[in-house]
């Protein structure tokens, strides 16, 4: 059943393997979106290979000590349930037979064949008593894999039946001939056929009409979803994609109050009288150039940890403890590391990092450090604090390069504008970081336009026409109550004409969870296919971060009608001038994201914006 | 306090005269022993680093070096290879042979700092590079290269540098000139667009080559060759070469 169980060093040699050859490469995605992310603590990873062909389940165990990985692999229709335990069991074996030098380990072909008929032995005898015990709970657990294989039945449907013949679907006659836009049709003529799961699956979910469009959206979402993590709730997908008729776009009516008649106030081109606006004279260097001043800090931290670890080590008495850790032969367990990894999140708390994601990193440190022996003269709390640190060092650092000047020129040499969309919930500093940015960018001799696109909040267009006055620099704007993508794609035409380098596109401010505007964004994306999309987030938001973080790129990725969707290349931390050092806000966005940071906004003036110093960031995180 | 110095005097004038300059000379020769033996020990590093993009062959190729092959095959590393072994083609021949310190350094961005760590131990880096997959990649390439020429330590220790073209025996391998030529040209892109304006080079210590002309790998200061190999068919004569240049039995 298992495709293929592998073991590898953590330096990336592979020890043994058994089974056929994978389809893609699973065992590259899984490490670098999953284990080198700190989301070790996962309990599964799901791999979709590129064509399509092939839909993979990862799991995987380490051995700490010896520094291996355990990684198994299967079919994502599959339910195993024995594949955790096989890993333990295949960890336990292999760690005896594991010398450091040797490099083949073709007897262990027979052990393992052993371990996993044991195994699946195992896992069936627990079945059979599950099923005798509960039997209504069993379908329950079967729909989650009922509805993914007939989406992903689905989908090998409408890619014209590509390698799936042996999945175990029940019905790949009938699938061939399903097209994509008669869905709706043929879905009705495949229920009755499928197998006794789906009916159960039919009965549980909420009525016909919506399990149409649950397909027909969730189609969609895998034909555009990568290597990303399938989203089996279906319920946030409207059943608007089928409509085809158009909805006149009526004004919003935000409370009862009756409508204005007239809500455009901007004046005409010519304008009158506004005062004298006073050109911005050079501020002098942005802070983005200027060497950060990383401040040396004493060593208070050692004299905190003394009394965090105190209470924690009582239980297993205090002389043994000490002679363990000056022998350096202690290995590490999880009951070992629970309280100095409590301590830690208390920290990172403190410091204002969303409750789960401190969680899931500890939890992360704690798969990393399980089982390894402590080297002598170390406590568990300096072990703890080392490896959280790299972890920190790890998740920040950002994995493609942040160099805007190189993009830009990259872009001037094709000939065309670079695009920078700037998107963020209400309130954030989304405006004033744009002027920032272009006041740098003109530092760097780099023609700049501004692109109105915030035709919404009142005020905003009369604001970046002050800023593109001070700054000198030309503004398109189309007024108010225009539609935004229009103005950004004409936009983007005229700063072709007149050999702008960069577009910097201002949107208005929305809420994760407004349907409605989400689509309007997503939407402005898609049409320009901007060259950056840059979520502006304030660092004193806390948990909000990763409810924000994660709708806006599910939404990014939902909405789009392309494969590849666009999803948030880079992240613009504001207000930093105003938390002193709760700096976690910047940590929850990267880690939710995987975007890196580009600028930091510390500032209400033009020259406030600066690189982010990942080392001062850690250092502060973990003080 | 006074006192105690007289005493002391006394005492000392007390002793035979060749104890202490027996004292002295011992002294005075521990002190040169350690002084000579660190201004040695740096000079005779036998230290070599892989450095190169992720899936570019450095662990292959570290596997070839040490035991003639790569086994089973590899994935992306997470740590860093680190060995202390004589060549393994050179295992036949006879006569002492010192062992080269090899360490295959990930190529993943978020394990860029671990070569800051190791850069000043190394004598020096062999910059591997994807010959088959090399377009698509090339202006990482050069960026990661970039970064790793303008390093104080490479240019005030000149550590010799080796752009190493792998996966060479493969018929659409783009040829070392050819790659030679790219890696230039995207390198004198990224020096006018990392050293443009600002006067404090924030993210590299050194500006490379010589403003005016175009970047040639010839002006560095550290001594920079091009060489092809393959790590999977065993191809890595001129590698063996080049370790061997710098590691003097």
């Amino acid at each position: 059943m298992l495709e293929q169980l592998l073991i590898f060093t953590r330096g990336g040699l592979i020890l043994w393997e058994l089974g056929n050859a994978l389809k893609g490469s699973p065992i590259d995605a899984l490490i670098r979106s999953c284990l080198l992310e700190e989301r070790s603590a996962d309990a599964a990873f799901h791999y979709d290979a590129p064509a399509g062909c092939a839909a993979y389940t990862l799991k995987w165990a380490f051995d700490n000590d010896l520094g291996l990985v355990f990684v198994a692999v299967y079919q994502r229709i599959l339910h195993l349930l024995y594949v955790d335990d096989l890993l333990a069991a295949a960890r336990r074996e292999f760690s005896r037979v594991y010398e450091p030098k040797r490099t083949s380990y073709d007897d262990f072909d027979e052990t393992f064949r052993q371990l996993q008929k044991e195994a699946e032995a195992r896992a069936e005898e627990m079945r059979r008593f599950k099923q005798a015990g509960r039997a209504p709970a069993a379908p329950g657990k079967k729909q989650v894999p009922g509805a993914a294989s007939r989406g992903s039945g689905k989908q090998r449907s409408s890619g014209g039946g590509g390698s799936g013949k042996d999945e175990s679907d029940g019905y790949p006659g009938k699938g061939r001939r399903s097209e994509n836009g008669s869905s709706n049709g043929h879905e009705n003529e495949i229920k009755p056929n499928s197998r006794a799961q789906n009916v159960v699956v039919h009965g549980k979910e909420n009525g016909a009409p919506r399990v149409d469009a649950f397909d027909v959206s969730k189609l969609q979402k895998l034909r555009s979803k990568g290597a990303k993590k399938t989203d089996t709730g279906g319920g946030g997908c409207k059943a608007a994609k089928a409509e085809p008729k158009k909805i006149a776009k009526k004004n919003r009516v935000w409370d009862d109050s009756p409508s204005e008649s007239r809500l455009d106030f901007t004046d005409p081109v010519a304008d009158r009288g506004e005062g004298p606006e006073v050109v911005v004279a050079d501020q002098g260097e942005s802070m983005m150039d200027k060497e950060e001043i990383v401040s040396s800090d004493s060593e208070g931290e050692e004299d905190e940890e003394v009394g965090n670890e105190k209470p924690g080590t009582k239980k297993k008495g205090w002389f043994s403890s000490m002679l363990q850790s000056i022998s350096g032969n202690a290995v590490l367990e999880k009951s070992d590391l629970r309280p100095a990894l409590k301590a830690l999140k208390d920290r990172l708390m403190t410091k204002n990092v969303a409750e789960e994601i401190a969680e899931k990193l500890c939890e992360s440190v704690a798969t990393s450090l399980e089982g390894k022996k402590l080297g002598s003269f170390t406590r568990v709390s300096s072990t703890v604090q080392t490896a959280m640190e790299e972890a920190l060092l790890r998740i920040l650092t950002p994995k493609r390069s942040i160099d805007i000047l190189r993009d830009v020129h990259a872009a001037k040499e094709q000939g065309r504008p670079y695009v920078v969309v700037f998107v963020g919930v209400n309130g954030v500093g989304k405006s004033t970081n744009l002027a920032k940015v272009a006041y740098w960018l003109l530092q760097h001799k780099i023609n700049v336009m501004l692109a109105a696109c915030d035709t919404f909040r009142s005020g905003a267009v009369e604001q970046l026409r002050t800023h593109a006055r001070r700054l000198q620099i030309p503004i398109f704007e189309k007024g108010y109550e225009k539609d935004p993508a229009i103005v950004a794609n004409e936009a983007i035409q005229e700063a072709k004409r007149n050999n702008s380098d960069v577009v910097l596109v201002d949107t208005a401010g929305r809420m994760q969870d407004n349907e409605p505007l989400m689509r309007a964004l997503s939407k402005l994306i898609n049409l320009n296919n901007p060259d950056l999309v840059l979520f502006v987030g304030e660092a004193l938001v806390g948990n909000d971060a990763v409810d924000q973080l994660t709708k806006f790129n599910q939404k990014l990725a939902d909405l789009s009608m392309v494969p590849n969707a666009r999803l948030i290349d880079g992240i613009l931390l504001t207000k930093f001038d105003t938390i002193d050092d709760k700096v976690g806000a910047a940590l929850s966005m990267v880690y939710v994201s995987g975007a890196p940071v580009m600028f930091v906004g510390c500032g209400q003036s033009y020259t406030d914006l600066k690189k982010l110093n990942i080392k001062s960031i850690v250092k502060t995180l973990l003080k | 306090m006074e006192q105690l110095i007289h005493r002391v005097e006394e005492w000392v004038r007390q002793q035979p005269i060749e104890q202490i300059y027996v004292a002295f000379a011992v002294l005075i020769f521990t002190i040169s022993f350690f002084g000579l033996f660190r201004v040695l020990r740096r000079s005779k590093s036998n230290t070599i680093l892989l450095a190169g993009l992720s899936g570019s062959g450095k662990t292959v190729l570290f596997y070839q070096l040490r035991d003639g092959s790569p086994h089973l095959g590899t994935v992306t590393s997470m740590e860093p290879n680190d060995g202390t072994f004589v060549l393994h083609s050179e295992l036949e021949k006879n006569g002492k042979l010192k062992p080269v310190h090899l360490i295959d350094v990930p190529g993943h961005s978020r394990l860029r700092p671990k070569l800051d760590e190791l850069l000043p131990h190394s004598a020096g880096v062999i910059f591997v590079v994807d010959s088959l997959d090399f377009l698509p990649n090339c202006r990482a390439a050069a960026e990661y290269l970039y970064d790793i020429l303008t390093k104080a330590i490479i240019v005030k220790r000149r550590i010799p540098m080796l752009i190493l073209c792998n996966k060479a025996d493969k018929v659409t391998a783009h040829s070392k000139e050819f790659i030679r030529k790219q890696l230039e040209k995207e390198i004198d892109k990224l020096r006018a667009s990392r050293s443009a304006i600002s006067t404090a080079d924030i993210a590299n210590d050194f500006t490379l080559g010589i403003p005016g002309e175009t970047f040639a790998f010839s002006q560095c200061r550290n001594k920079v060759t091009v060489a092809e190999s393959s790590g999977l068919t065993r191809e890595v004569s001129q590698v063996e070469q080049f370790i061997r240049e710098l590691v003097k039995p």
